[in-house]
This record gives structure tokens, C-alpha cells and sequence, in this order.
């Protein structure tokens, strides 16, 4: 698959593979299936550059993106996915003290970003 | 309207009416209690099923089953636009002629203008008639006009599909809303079509449910993990509104996010965690405009909730399936993203409010196993809690009404 990135963001191409999702369910399945150490890689490489990525994508409309764009976006997504494990929940995977994330049924789990 | 006289009142002195004491346990394990319930509440009030844009277009249909009164409903688009609701029985031998237990939110569209029953090929077109009985000639003086599908009174209040299980509904719709529907009246909700829409079985009484959403008082511990020292653990703002109510969460003050959610904040257009500048709420809603309102909830008799914020919507309902089973549907709308920005902070909005979901709902399966212990016999409902408290008296009422 061609992760290729503008120049400005080329240390963040690792990350495309594991992160860059389409679907909330393919980012909620990785936030399940990655360890801390991962996630915290991975918020640690990319929130310094949230605002450079913002900046960037803001360029164009949300519906005619390029490709790698959308990628990127997708990347971000899933920080959104993750980001409450890392500042709030105490590098847990899943919510403390919550219900059984997977008897929650999403109905708009497969729509595509 | 709670007095301004910045002195502390209770929820109480404002409405005496619903008094002060401890609440029977039982009402949330009980069979007798279940099976009035059904009778004299479920099958005598409007209850939503559903939203016009789920069936956007002539021949788009819902089926939506409605476990508590053992039925289906199917709600069909016709040509002539309108929104028309069924049982969805067959009038040959009682089949179920749309399958499926229910379409949620995803678009259905009849084939043709007509659904055909996958037992003798019976069909029924967009307004229930019956049209096409195959070997028509071997009934005896059947009536084909007498035998289309049985209706079911359905009404839309901007743009919420209810449907009333009473075949002579007491009350229309907008009435049966009164004052709980006027005060929302405004909100843009048909611009709110970006949905996220959940799910799930939760194995506890309907209302262990509905009491679990219908307070601020749980907040602190419940949402220690989502929102830690976020929201202000009194309910404010508490108006009855016939057989509804409603209430408004408020924040605490300067709460302390990290960068991301930090970030996503300064986006938002939506989110319940931070309000936004703008308003679009209805003047009846945040009357004062505190700027501490966070989100108001208006609990719409007997078991679906409305939450509006600036820039949001957040519904939940709570479909009775057995005393101790309850089909839970939570459903979030967002104007759609029209940024990247705007997009990564609705994402984020978005799992931290399923993340308190899930935070919220840990709770009922396990103290439905408890309650059902029958060893605590009464609720202890504080002033915070007079919602709860407000809707098992409503419930007493229409069950009193053989």
C-alpha cells in the first residue's frame, strides 16, 4: 500500500500501515489490540503535529480529498481513538470500570471516513 | 422556573407534589408490575421510533419491533410522501411480512411499490392495502379492502417518528408532547444528519436504565475516567412538563484537559465537553444562557431521552424487551464536519461521549443482580434525583387508570 506523505510529516509514514483506518471499528480494534507502549508512540509522534496536519488538511473540502490526504486524516482519527487512553484513562486499552465494549453494536461502525 | 434569589432551594419545595419518600425496589423486579406496565403505559402513550431521515424518500421503510407489545411495526414512506405505520402482520395467517427485527438506522427501500409476503405471495402497497391476494378465487367473501395491513397511529414532530399502540389514542402528538415538545421547538435537529448510532441488550430493568441517565448526582464516580472533575454533580434547571421533565447538566469551572483533547476543544463546533459560543438553543432552553450550561435532557414519557447542546444532539431510549432485559439505543447526531478540524474534533467529542456511555451502562446489569436480591426494599431518591422520582410517579398514575 502506498503510504507516501507530504515531505513535511515523512516521520509519521511508519505509522500509516497500523493507524491510518478508514472505519471506527478497524481504530476501535486497534486501540483493543496494540500494546500502551504503541499507543504511546504513536500519541507522542503525532500530537506535536496536530496542528501542522489541521493546518494542512483544511486546505481542502472534506468530500474531494487527495488520497494521501484522506490517509492523514485517517491517521488523525485514530489519535482521536486513542488519545483518551493516553490522557485519561491511564494508558488502559479500554475504558475503567466500564460495560463490555464489544456488546456495544455500532451501527455506523463500517462507514468510511 | 427555580427561584433566583441565589439562595440554595431544593428541588423539592419547587414541586411538593411528588414528595419525599423512599421508593419500592420492586418496580424493577417485579412480573405484576411488568405486565401493567405494558398494558397501561407502553400500548397507551406516543413512543418514538424512529427519525424522517431514516426514511427519506418514497418506498424507504423501517421495521422497528416493538418487543413490549409483541409486536413489529413496519413505518413506510408512501408516494405521496407521507409516513404511514403498520403492524407488520399479514392479514392471511399472521406471518410477519417485512423479516427482520428492526432496520435501525439503515435505509430500507421496498422493491417496486409493494411488499410481498414470503408465505403465499400476499401484497401490500405503500399505504397497507391489500392488492394482490394470489388464487384470489378460493377465499370465501374475502374483502380485500377490509384486510390490508392493520395501522398503527404514527405522527412526526420535527422530524421524530412516534407511533401510539392505542388504537383510539387518547391524546394527538403535539399535545401528548405539550410543553416538553414546545420548549425544543427550534433546535435545528434536521441538520444534525451526521449520526452515530449504538446498541446492545442490557440485562436490567428498562428503568434501571432510564434512572442511570436521569441524574447528574453519579457523575464523579461514574465519569471519573471521561470527564474527572468536569461536570457539576447538581442537576439544574428541573421543569415538569406533564407526564416529561427536564433538567440541564452544568460544568465546574476550569477543568484541565490534555493537549489533544485541549486541541480538539478549540475546534469544536460539538462537543458536550466544551459549549460552544454560538447558540442555537431554543430561548426555553438555558432560559438565563448560564454559561456553565453544559446540555439539557428532556425526558419524554415513558422512556426516550432528548439531549440538546449548542451544536449537538445525543438521544437515548430504552425498549423494554423482559422485566430484566432492556434494548438500549444511543444515538448522537452532528452537523456534518464541513473541515478536517472540524472532523478530528467531532471524532474526538464523539469517543469520549461513547466512552461515558460505556462508563454509564457498567453499572445497571450488576444492580439489577442486586436488586433482584429483594433485600433492599426502597429506593432513596436525594432532592438531585426528583427525575427519577418524577417518572415511577407518572408510571403509578397511568397504571392506576384501569
Amino acid at each position: 500500500m502506498d503510504a507516501s506523505l507530504p515531505q513535511e510529516f515523512s516521520e509519521l509514514v511508519r505509522f500509516m500501515d497500523q493507524w491510518a483506518l478508514p472505519t471506527q471499528s478497524e481504530r476501535e480494534s486497534v486501540r483493543r489490540n496494540t500494546t500502551q507502549q504503541e499507543r504511546q508512540a504513536f500519541y507522542d509522534a503525532v500530537t506535536p503535529r496536530l496542528d501542522a496536519i489541521i493546518a494542512r488538511l483544511d486546505r481542502f473540502p472534506l468530500d474531494a480529498m487527495p488520497e494521501d490526504a484522506r490517509r492523514l486524516l485517517h491517521l488523525i482519527l485514530s489519535l482521536a481513538e486513542i488519545a483518551p487512553t493516553v490522557e485519561l484513562y491511564r494508558g488502559s486499552a479500554t475504558v475503567p470500570y466500564s460495560f463490555d465494549e464489544t456488546r456495544f453494536i455500532a451501527v455506523h461502525g463500517d462507514r468510511h471516513d | 422556573m427555580k427561584p433566583s434569589n441565589g439562595k440554595h432551594s431544593l428541588w423539592a419545595e419547587l414541586y411538593p407534589e411528588l414528595g419525599t419518600e423512599p421508593i419500592p425496589t420492586d418496580r424493577c423486579f417485579s412480573p405484576e408490575y411488568y405486565a401493567l406496565e405494558r398494558e397501561r403505559v407502553f400500548k397507551r402513550v406516543w413512543l418514538k421510533v424512529g427519525r424522517v431521515e431514516e426514511i427519506p424518500e418514497p418506498r424507504d421503510y423501517k421495521v422497528k419491533r416493538v418487543e413490549v407489545a409483541n409486536t413489529s411495526i413496519l413505518l413506510v414512506r408512501g408516494d405521496d410522501g407521507q409516513i404511514r405505520g403498520f403492524h407488520n402482520v399479514c392479514s392471511h395467517r399472521g406471518n410477519k411480512v417485512v423479516w427482520g427485527d428492526d432496520t435501525y438506522g439503515l435505509r430500507q427501500r421496498a422493491r417496486g411499490r409493494a411488499f410481498v409476503c414470503h408465505f403465499h405471495g400476499w401484497t401490500y402497497n405503500l399505504r397497507g392495502e391489500l392488492v394482490s391476494v394470489p388464487q384470489a378465487e378460493l377465499f370465501f367473501d374475502l374483502d380485500r379492502c377490509a384486510n390490508g395491513l392493520t395501522p398503527v397511529a404514527t405522527d412526526t414532530w420535527n422530524g421524530f417518528i412516534f407511533i401510539n399502540l392505542d388504537p383510539d389514542p387518547r391524546q394527538g402528538l403535539k399535545e401528548y408532547l405539550g410543553g416538553a415538545g414546545e420548549r425544543l421547538e427550534g433546535f435545528p435537529f434536521e441538520q444534525m444528519n451526521r449520526i452515530y448510532e449504538y446498541y446492545t441488550v442490557l440485562n436490567c430493568n428498562w428503568k434501571i436504565a432510564l434512572d442511570a441517565f436521569s441524574e447528574a448526582y453519579h457523575v464523579a464516580t461514574v465519569h471519573a475516567g471521561s470527564f474527572p472533575g468536569v461536570f457539576d454533580a447538581a442537576v439544574k434547571q428541573v421543569g415538569m412538563h406533564g407526564p416529561h421533565h427536564s433538567g440541564a447538566a452544568f460544568q465546574k469551572p476550569a477543568p484541565n484537559p490534555g493537549p489533544v483533547a485541549k486541541l480538539s476543544y478549540s475546534l469544536a463546533t460539538s462537543s458536550i465537553a466544551k459549549p460552544g459560543s454560538r447558540s442555537s438553543l431554543p430561548p426555553s432552553v438555558n432560559p438565563e444562557r448560564d454559561p456553565e450550561f453544559v446540555f439539557d435532557q428532556t425526558n419524554i414519557f415513558p422512556n426516550y431521552m432528548i439531549d440538546v447542546s449548542d451544536g449537538l444532539y445525543f438521544t437515548h431510549q430504552f425498549w423494554p424487551l423482559s422485566i430484566d432485559k432492556t434494548l438500549w439505543e444511543g444515538i448522537q447526531y452532528f452537523p456534518p464536519a464541513r473541515t478536517a478540524g472540524e472532523r478530528f474534533s467531532q471524532e474526538y467529542g464523539q469517543v469520549l461521549q461513547r466512552n461515558a456511555w460505556l462508563e454509564d451502562t457498567g453499572t445497571m446489569e450488576a444492580t439489577q443482580i442486586a436488586l433482584s436480591s429483594g433485600v433492599k426494599k426502597v429506593f432513596h431518591f436525594q432532592d438531585g434525583e426528583i427525575m427519577l422520582r418524577h417518572s415511577y410517579k407518572v408510571i403509578e398514575e397511568f397504571i392506576s387508570r384501569a
